[in-house]
């Protein structure tokens, strides 16, 4: 076992989408909010998975869902545990209850923490990073 | 009826390391030095041992323990991959264990580096209950449990009007109590003042409202209950444990209720085991990742009501000769971060009467909790046998 500190990479963390969630990232760099929903019973879930909870199907769809949503609690993050976000520091990390179902944390921009509170109305927005991934961000209305 | 584990166990050996933050040991010889400790505090040797729990992952394996030690039979080689819940989860599993004489005494341990090696953002990139964090969080800067936890901590601010004045109730009087203990990482005393004007990791956790990232090892022995009455130490029984997974067990930030930790199912269980309440609690041992984690779980544990938790932590009810004394050791937050199995050697000690000048006066039941990964929970309920 190693007892040297492992720095962490300065790169910023990059999803690795599996077959399951390939449908979810695929549609944000399409500027799309693309969610899974159950071919059986019709529930939405998120994060993507191969079994509806519901009823068991192992069919599914993912369809386009509003980008609207109402903030359901935050953080700001001070300390940068992967350097790549040292620049960033302090961020705002919004936990959205989506009017279609399903909770997406994502950054917050263009507001101050002190406008923050539950219930906030918020916008979802798409970030390319890079050639295949584009990230969700929130903005306030 | 009785339940069919209660005090069937025993925790009959508990050992650890010094806690430092900087060692040149590996983490497997810390948890191998903890390990010998706890076997000759429980009068046994190496040969008695038939089945292991090893922290996972990070640490020794079966194997490692068989190379070492010498072990001639062992019998069980179990994983409970918990996180911060593990410790307390495998006296269940090592209680089912020796209940049923699948094995005779089985050691639990942990060795880490958590200071000297990798630090926990990159250590927790290895755990599989981290995956759906590591893709859908990390990216958007949000990874490491102060981060994750923080906005459940959050939410009960703005829901019930828990301060950080609250939080720092915890981080001072678990200061207190580490400075009586002598093997402390922290070994100085805090003050509210202090804790407020730490530096901000995560809002709201400040850096004295985290869990100390140090160097370690802990160990202990569950043997059957009617074994462990010949070994060297008093008898601690297992009077009720309890494992509890809760909803969306992989993801905070789908969880319906973010303040539902797997400990609503495992408290419940637990009490009904030992066939006691709340009240009967003479010294509890909180998992203490965070400040805000022992406030939400002195809630779910029934010692106050949903949302009461700030206000319960207040006026010296937490700490020595206080109505409920908690992390008499100094906990996660000031003695050391061996994945909470120093609460347990605590509880027992308290139990035992050797926990010098942290001893609560005549301690008979005491409760100790675990809570690890996105809120799996864990509880025993141990006492002082007559």
């Amino acid at each position: 076992m190693s007892t040297v500190a492992i720095a962490p990479a300065p790169e910023r963390p990059m999803p690795v989408p599996t077959r399951d969630s390939q449908p979810y990232w695929d549609g944000l760099r399409e500027g799309k909010l693309m969610l899974q929903h159950c071919a059986s019973c019709g529930k939405v879930r998120h994060y993507p998975r191969p079994v509806c909870p519901h009823c068991l199907s192992m069919e599914s769809e993912f369809k386009a869902a509003p980008l609207t949503g109402k903030l359901h609690t935050w953080t700001v993050c001070h300390h940068p545990f992967n350097f790549f976000f040292k620049a960033e520091a302090p961020y705002i990390v919004a936990l959205v209850d989506m009017d279609a179902g399903v909770r997406i944390n994502a950054p917050l921009r263009g507001i101050t923490e002190d406008a923050l509170k539950i219930g906030l109305p918020l916008w979802l927005q798409f970030e390319p990073v890079s050639k295949e991934v584009t990230l969700p961000l929130f903005v306030a209305g | 009826m009785a339940h069919a584990l209660r005090d069937k166990a025993a925790i009959s050996g508990i050992g650890e390391t010094a806690y430092t933050r900087g060692t040149a040991k590996s983490g497997l010889a810390l948890q191998l030095e903890a390990s010998l400790k706890a076997i000759e505090d429980a009068g046994l040797s190496p040969r008695d041992i038939d089945g292991v729990v090893p922290y996972f992952p990070g640490g020794g394996i079966a194997e490692d323990f068989i190379a070492n030690l010498g072990l001639p039979d062992l019998t069980l080689s179990l994983f409970v991959p918990m996180g911060g819940a593990t410790c307390v989860a495998a006296i269940q599993s090592a209680a089912m264990a020796v209940a049923t004489g699948v094995c005779k005494n089985v050691l639990i341990s942990v060795g880490r580096t958590g200071y000297s090696g990798a630090r926990v953002s990159t250590r927790l990139q290895q755990f599989p209950q981290f995956a759906l964090a590591a893709e859908f969080e990390a990216p958007i800067g949000m990874f490491a449990p102060a981060q994750l936890y923080a906005q459940g901590a959050r939410r009960h601010m703005e829901l019930y009007g828990t301060t950080p004045r609250h939080m720092a109730e915890v981080a001072v009087t678990t200061r207190r109590h580490a400075i009586l203990n002598g093997n402390v990482v922290m070994n100085k005393p805090l003050t509210v003042e202090e804790h407020h004007a730490s530096r901000m990791i995560s809002d709201p956790f400040r850096l004295f409202d985290c869990s100390l990232e140090s160097d370690g090892g802990a160990a202990i022995i569950v043997s059957a209950a009617d074994r462990a009455r010949d070994l060297r130490k008093p008898l601690v029984t297992v009077m009720g444990v309890a494992e509890g997974h809760p909803e969306s067990p992989a993801s905070i930030a789908q969880r319906p209720d973010l303040l539902d930790f797997g400990l609503v199912k495992a408290a419940q269980r637990g009490y009904a085991m030992a066939g006691v309440g709340p009240k009967d609690i003479d010294v509890a041992e909180v998992y203490d990742c965070f400040t805000f984690t022992v406030i939400r779980q002195l809630e779910i544990l029934g010692f106050c009501k949903e949302g009461e938790g700030g206000p319960f932590v207040m006026e010296g009810r937490i700490g020595l000769g206080g109505a409920l004394p908690i992390n008499t050791h100094g906990g996660l937050l000031s003695q050391g971060h061996v994945v909470g199995l120093n609460h347990v050697i605590e509880l027992t000690r308290q139990l035992r009467r050797e926990a010098g000048k942290a001893q609560v006066e005549d301690a008979e039941v005491g409760l100790v909790t675990g809570y690890g990964d996105m809120g799996d929970g864990s509880l025993a309920i141990l006492r002082r046998a007559a």
